[in-house]
């Protein structure tokens, strides 16, 4: 029996040494969680964003982490559902003690995990949502007042739509157009409002705005519609699958006119979808493939190495979002006890970030939103894009 | 407004194969089979597989997927429907383990990815994909200002043809006249010496090859194909159909669907693009209050 005790005693001090030291050591980890739609509709966008992030987090760890402390990531998928993302949320913030959240991927999603975010006084970084009160006023329109905790690096669509329309209407000088646009998404809609108001300001006349759903697979009637008035722009502004059909038909009905769009353009799978139809279409982005200034040369090689392709643009934001992250925790001095505290610090240091990333230099504006370069690509009819204009930072 | 009748046409077509499986299912068996829409879209996703993936011609890859949809349809009887049936369960639980069907098919394709088990039927996820140009040959005639796809055009004659075909075999041959014997009534046709449940089987696999034909037709005409066109596209529209054309009526179920592509592209041409999407529910709710037997369900005593 005493032989037993003392074995249980021994067993016992082994596992509070362990649990101690196992504690003392998770203790100094930088916990983050991503809110992602790897499936659903948003799954066009949501593995390359992953992907992205990812790749920062290998080549900040095997560096010898941020300040010696390792960045420990959790992908989640939201299937591209809004209440998902925010049980996610809520999941990741109280249960997980995640220090800062990155996501979701779609604008619909981040009317749900932005404000609850906020509620909870964490900071969220979103990579891909590009709608109109992501940031500031994520609470809109219940709020307007400011939300602090929510930031994104992702290019605004109120930003890179009318730059897209304005070279075109300098390049080409447009006069009519028509408006595409799923009427049952955030993304969607909020793009084709500005479409809406950004028109008339270069003299372009929008003949009709054409509503459709988003789950609709039959769009040849509304593309038909819409040749019929002969426009010399096709507005697009949805998501997913969506452009590529609507160009793919419009070209099968003869209409050869240049179709203009929005950041639901910028990924080589919606570019390979459209294939030869796409060929020359428009839209503002916030990356181009083949900027060789330092910080997106070495991306580009990075991610062709660990992932054997091209990176897309939801690659180069999500692997600048952990930079972003990994360079304000830097400068944060947290103490890894006390959580509240260490997000309060976090979102303060982001405020003042200023580094190279694959988008350019990268800074936050004071209402949270990206201050970058916009890069106008068209589609090359091979899945990929060229460079047409340079519009930097106004 | 020519280009707009041919897509109404178009889509006809596919909502008219689709219903006549859903129609034939009800009218024999008086059982709604809602695993018919994961059905529509697993023969699309498996040709598409097949061809993508797997480097199979089209043709091959079309017989395969008509013949994975066909053993689904077996599938749905000895699962969902034959273990009930022997219970004597009501028609309620038939509905509720072919919409557990349903769930299960569209979830297997949806985690179909490259790394799980399910790589071989499908890789794309929740993806949305379309045929590689090419794979398909798919002239395009432009004639009077219309354009005409030749994968669309080839849709009508393909679907009248099978539903001729379908009538025929329903109302002149021996095993026509089995199905309609159980129809009627089942309990007699077993009394006269019938194969109830071998008529039953053939039932779903008649039902399940269509609606599989009709997705790959739909994956090939409209460059969509997701584990989820068979719940956006057709189901609700397939129920509308078949309650516009009669509960059951195999010529209700065509004409429904051509009624219902009509129906769909007039609202949008007439009342704006928004209005199209509620058109098969208004269609069907005015049906359903007006005239509940459907267009050609006047008489409930003789179906199919």
């Amino acid at each position: 029996m005493k032989v037993v005790r003392v074995v249980s005693c021994l067993v016992a001090a082994i596992l509070i040494a362990a649990c101690g030291s196992g504690g003392g050591s998770s203790a100094k980890v930088i916990k983050l969680g991503a809110i992602l739609s790897i499936t659903g509709a948003g799954g066009v966008y949501g593995p390359q964003s992953r992907d992205g992030m990812m790749l920062a987090v290998k080549q900040i760890n095997a560096a010898g982490g941020v300040n010696g402390v390792q960045i420990s990531l959790t992908v989640k998928d939201d299937a591209s559902d809004k209440a998902q993302a925010t049980q996610l949320t809520q999941t990741l913030i109280q249960q997980e003690q995640d220090l800062a959240l990155l996501g979701p991927t779609l604008s619909n999603s981040a009317l749900g995990a932005h404000p609850l975010a906020e509620t909870l006084k964490t900071p969220i970084l979103a990579v891909s949502t590009t709608g109109i009160h992501i940031v500031p006023d994520c609470n809109f329109p219940a709020s307007s007042t400011a939300c602090k905790y929510v930031f994104r690096d992702s290019l605004g669509e109120e930003t890179a739509i009318p730059d897209n329309i304005q070279s075109y209407a300098a390049d080409q000088h447009p006069k009519t157009g028509v408006l595409l646009v799923a009427q049952d998404d955030k993304f969607s809609s909020d793009g084709g409002a500005i479409v809406q108001t950004t028109v008339g300001k270069y003299g372009i006349t929008l003949l009709k705005t054409i509503k459709f759903n988003k789950a609709e697979a039959d769009l040849a009637p509304y593309v038909t519609q819409a040749v019929q008035l002969h426009p010399d722009v096709i507005f697009i502004t949805s998501l997913g699958g969506i452009p590529a059909k609507i160009m793919t038909e419009a070209r099968k009905q003869n209409w050869k006119g240049q179709f203009l769009g929005g950041n639901g353009f910028n990924t080589a799978t919606v570019s390979t979808q459209a294939g030869a139809a796409g060929t020359g279409a428009r839209s503002g982005s916030a990356w181009y493939l083949g900027n060789n200034f330092p910080s997106n040369a070495d991306f580009v090689a990075a991610y062709k190495a660990e992932y054997n392709k091209n990176p897309d643009q939801f690659a180069a934001q999500g692997y600048t979002a952990i930079k972003i992250l990994a360079d304000s925790v830097s400068r944060a001095n947290l103490t890894f006890s006390d959580l509240a505290g260490d997000r309060d610090k976090l979102r303060t240091a982001m405020e003042s970030v200023n580094i190279q990333t694959p988008l350019g230099p990268f800074q936050f504006t004071a209402s949270h939103d990206v201050k970058q370069t916009v890069w106008v690509i068209a589609m090359d009819g091979n899945g990929g894009f060229t460079l047409v204009h340079e519009i930097p930072a106004s | 407004m020519g280009q707009q009748l041919l897509n109404a046409i178009f889509i006809g077509s596919i909502y008219a194969l689709f219903a006549v499986g859903y129609t034939l299912v009800f009218g024999i068996l008086d059982i709604l089979n809602l695993a018919h829409s994961a059905v529509f879209m697993l023969g699309a996703a498996v040709t598409y597989s097949l061809v993508v993936n797997h480097g199979q011609s089209f043709l091959v890859a079309c017989a395969v997927g008509i013949a994975v949809t066909a053993a689904m349809g077996l599938v749905i009887e000895h699962v969902c429907l034959r273990p009930l049936r022997r219970r004597r369960a009501p028609p309620i639980a038939a509905l509720i383990s072919t919409i557990g069907l349903a769930l299960i098919i569209v979830a297997a394709i949806e985690q179909g990815r490259p790394d799980t088990i399910f790589k071989s039927l499908w890789v794309d996820g929740a993806n949305s994909v379309s045929f590689p140009a090419g794979v398909v040959p798919n002239p395009t005639w432009y004639v009077a200002g219309l354009t005409l796809e030749a994968s669309k055009v080839a849709i009508i004659p393909i679907s009248i043809f099978l539903m001729l075909v379908l009538g025929y075999v329903l109302r002149y041959t021996q095993v026509g006249r089995g199905l309609r014997a159980v129809a009627e009534n089942p309990r007699a046709a077993q009394l006269m010496g019938l194969d109830v449940d071998r008529m039953i089987s053939l039932t779903l696999i008649i039902s399940s090859a269509l609606g599989g034909l009709a997705g790959i037709l739909f994956g090939v005409a409209l460059g969509d194909i997701s584990p989820y066109i068979g719940r956006d596209n057709v189901e609700v529209r397939g129920l509308a159909v078949i309650v516009l054309g009669g509960m059951g009526s195999i010529p209700g179920a065509v004409i429904g669907g051509y009624l219902l592509g009509m129906v769909e592209v007039l609202a949008l041409v007439v009342l704006g693009s928004s209005a199209r999407g509620g058109v098969a529910f208004a269609a069907l709710f005015l049906m359903l209050a007006l005239r509940p037997q459907g267009l050609f369900g006047a008489k409930l005593r003789e179906r199919i």
